[in-house]
């Protein structure tokens, strides 16, 4: 298993790439957006596309309406980013199944765990529009007032809770 | 490697102070905090009283004004919209693809003083889809009808065909009733405006 | 101005959607690069013991930040037809808590999560099951939520419109700092051996 790149050539590696979205296709980069597209379309093809599309938080997604264009680049976004990030860890032996967890702990632990931390993910990234991807970084690097906001109460959100789930991790 | 890094943060910290010292544009005064939305059945409302107060300015491109625009709007570059007259009692609107463009001239009408100026949040998307061509879905709430109603009444003054018991997938959805991001609206924007056209044909 | 290429017509719509993939592609390859998916290291910031997500999220914010200003000054890229998302102040701060206790929980954010999965690890796809669970939770819930999630809007304002200084001077101030924090985090990191 090879070592892990420097952080900041990594760094510029990321913001190279972000420059390019927002000169090619005029946006930045995401990922919570295309997560929500998918649960519209789950939510679509359980309830019908016309019951779904009554709900205010659904409707973007399942017309051909504003965000509708935003969900389908995102998805296929994160179709590249699941391919770049196997082609990655493959050339450099670093393919592994696994769950990865701290010491204290066990796989089904983490496993649990998991998806809380997803779900409590998912809820705050439809408060913020976004997450680490879409905010932090792509309204971030554009100076906008609500991705610094979100960058601030993300980051000391998750040190403020570190001691709780320090048994998780050390 | 520390080399590289310092490498890395030598060139960085140049190019930012360097952007410092010749950003090209003037600060200004601080934008205000809450921005001032009209909503587009309350603008064509005070378009057809002939209200004259109100201007509404376009800052999009010409090609894009040429195509379609909201009536009696005037097309409008931020440059020019720093010596428009701004008398007192006017109301002023703009819109844009709700891009950066339209806030910005939102923000410089503010920062010039002048405080009525409105931005129509997803421009003519939204005057199309709320007053010009207004849809009402099959299984429609009775909210959805009574907004319905109303824009029906005002479509017909600007020449737009509204119509009701449609599937719910030709509404068209913006953030009156969805909960609207913005991104893909310039997209959205161009399908509506095509719409109306191939109707006129 | 030449770019955003999907602006002045340089790419289509179809063209837009391509480049999807292609972006994502070099997305996930710098994140796995970086560690960013090997959720340990993610949560380890937390700690102060591997300020690996710090370093790489920043630096990819100052370069993106720099280009961005400086392609934007020389006339090539107009950064006004660049979507930037409207600022909805406390839903975005309340949505940033809860995120960032998710994250910390998670050890995963919803981009690495998927490139967790892509190399894997199981937990990334706890993580993923978690998220889409999150957003129909909050889907659900939305009629509850609508009224703050859609108060205080500032419109799609910058933190240098705001304070009203250049957008250079911003450009000047977040990258300093950056270098500032980068050589703190580096101490922090040292110190803790």
């Amino acid at each position: 298993m090879k070592r892990y790149s420097d952080p900041y050539l990594a760094g510029l590696g990321l913001g190279l790439v972000l420059l390019a979205a927002y000169v090619l296709v005029g946006r930045g980069l995401g990922a919570s957006g295309g997560f929500a597209s998918v649960v519209a379309a789950g939510t679509a093809a359980v309830e019908g596309t016309t019951r779904a599309s009554a709900s205010p938080a659904l409707a973007p997604y399942l017309v051909r309406g504003v965000a509708s264009p935003l969900g389908d680049w995102l998805v296929l976004e994160l179709a590249g980013v699941v391919v770049g990030g196997f082609c990655s860890a493959w050339l450099a032996g670093r393919l592994r199944r696994a769950v990865e967890h701290g010491p204290q702990v066990d796989a089904r632990q983490r496993m649990f765990v998991s998806i809380g931390g997803g779900a409590l993910m998912g809820f705050g990234a439809k408060l913020a529009r976004g997450c680490t991807s879409g905010q932090a970084l792509t309204g971030g690097a554009l100076l906008s007032v609500g991705s610094w906001i979100f960058i601030a109460t993300c980051f000391a959100s998750g040190y403020l809770f570190a001691p709780l789930a320090r048994r998780l991790w050390r | 490697m520390r080399g590289l890094h310092s490498a890395l943060a030598v060139v960085a910290g140049l190019l930012s102070v360097a952007a410092a010292a010749w950003d090209g544009r003037a600060p200004g005064v601080a934008v205000p905090a809450s921005v001032d939305y009209i909503a587009a059945p309350d603008l064509a409302e005070r378009i057809l009283r002939g209200d004259p107060a109100v201007r509404v300015w376009d800052v999009r491109s010409s090609e894009e004004f040429e195509q379609m625009h909201v009536p009696t709007a005037r097309l409008m570059t931020l440059a020019a919209l720093a010596d428009e007259p701004l008398p007192a009692g006017v109301t002023a609107v703009v819109y844009a693809n709700d891009d950066r463009r339209a806030f910005e001239a939102w923000a410089l009408v503010r920062r010039r003083g002048h405080r009525d100026v409105r931005l129509l949040r997803q421009g003519l998307y939204e005057w199309i889809g709320r007053v010009l061509e207004p849809r009402l879905a099959a299984d429609a709430t009775p909210a959805e009808r009574t907004e319905f109603e109303r824009a029906a009444s005002l479509s017909r003054f600007f020449g737009g065909v509204p119509r009701a018991n449609v599937e719910r997938r030709e509404v068209p959805v913006g953030y009156w009733n969805g909960e609207g991001a913005q991104a893909g609206l310039a997209e959205a924007t161009r399908n509506a405006v095509a719409g109306v056209r191939r109707r006129g044909c | 101005m030449t770019a955003p290429f999907t602006e002045t017509g340089v790419l289509g719509p179809a063209g837009g959607l391509l480049v999807a993939p292609l972006i994502g592609f070099f997305f996930g390859w710098f994140l796995e690069r970086g560690g960013l998916g090997y959720a340990p290291k993610l949560a380890a910031q937390f700690y102060l013991t591997d300020l690996t997500v710090f370093k790489v999220m920043f630096t990819a914010l100052v370069t993106a930040m720099i280009g961005a200003f400086w392609l934007d000054r020389i006339g090539f890229l107009d950064l006004r037809l660049v979507y930037m998302p409207e600022t909805f102040a406390a839903p975005q701060a309340a949505g940033g808590v809860l995120f960032g206790a998710g994250f910390l929980f998670g050890g995963l954010c919803p981009g690495t999560s998927c490139v967790a999965a892509a190399t894997g690890r199981l937990d990334g796809l706890g993580v993923i099951a978690g998220m889409l669970a999150g957003v129909a939770a909050f889907n659900g819930a939305f009629p509850l939520v609508a009224d703050f999630y859609a108060s205080t809007p500032m419109g799609a304002v910058t933190i240098t419109e705001l304070a009203g200084v250049s957008r250079g001077a911003g450009v000047a101030i977040v990258t300093l700092a950056a270098i500032a924090g980068f050589a703190l985090a580096t101490r922090i990191e040292r110190g803790r051996v």
